[in-house]
């Protein structure tokens, strides 16, 4: 009998002023390691600034966008930054650019920008949705 | 399956609750079931006659009082945390029903959601 899971995270703590990132790319990283599926990572809240193409760390510090970015790359994951968490963050797609008539666009890729209607999808395909936030 | 979103912060400081609102909103758009929960600070949510123009915010007693509306099928308070925070039974909005005990209610519900 197969006991490998589907698996959404819902990230809404913001990198560096959080441990969120940090803390759901190893969890994510443990879940493919161990057989198991992701089905999509949703950022919401604060932790839309995980997508930002924009971050710069030291160096010699960890990049986490980067890092996640890359992982989700890997993996074919979809990473999913809820639009209007976006918007009011100042994250925005080309697509977004335009319509809202902005000077740029700031979006790293595989991100993409779309509804919550992602996130409730995943409440009822997903087989587990875990959620890390900004706070205890 | 019922999704019970809850808000454990006081409104206004951030939009961690409003944004857990429209998550709650978002299930029922879709025809989920979504219910909500205050405990702690987050009971303030439920103060009646709430005015925010002073701080330049819009009034979210008027999103509350949508929920509903939008097909939100419950709002529940922690009861030892309404005692604290709005000890006047008419202080606090109608139509919320009091849990005595979090963890039980918690206990119901396969998928809960806390507010960031």
């Amino acid at each position: 009998m197969s006991t490998s899971l589907s698996y959404t995270l819902v990230i809404t703590g913001a990198p560096w002023s959080s441990q969120a990132a940090q803390t759901s790319l190893a969890f994510a990283r443990a879940v493919i390691t161990a057989g198991h599926r992701l089905d999509r990572v949703f950022l919401y809240g604060d932790g839309v600034h995980l997508a930002s193409a924009l971050s710069a760390p030291p160096s010699d510090e960890p990049h986490w966008p980067q890092q996640w970015s890359e992982f989700l790359s890997e993996h074919q994951i979809p990473g999913i930054a809820c639009i209007a968490s976006a918007l009011r963050r100042g994250l925005v797609d080309e697509r977004e650019q335009a319509r809202y008539e902005l000077s740029a666009h700031n979006l790293r890729a595989p991100f993409q920008i779309a509804g919550l209607g992602e996130w409730v999808d995943s409440t009822l395909t997903s087989d587990r949705v875990l959620y890390f936030h900004g706070s205890a | 399956m019922t999704t019970l979103i809850v808000i454990d912060q006081a409104p206004y400081g951030t939009w961690v609750g409003r944004e857990a609102l429209d998550m709650a909103f978002s299930l029922a758009a879709f025809d989920q079931p979504a219910a909500l929960l205050f405990i702690g600070a987050g009971v303030a949510w439920l103060r009646r006659a709430q005015n925010a123009a002073g701080i330049g915010q819009k009034t979210l007693e008027k999103n509350l009082s949508a929920a509903p509306l939008f097909g939100i099928e419950q709002l529940f308070a922690e009861q030892t945390a309404c005692e604290r925070f709005l000890p006047d039974p008419d202080s606090r909005v109608k139509g919320i029903t009091m849990a005595g005990s979090v963890n039980h209610l918690l206990e119901q519900y396969d998928h809960v959601v806390f507010a960031g």
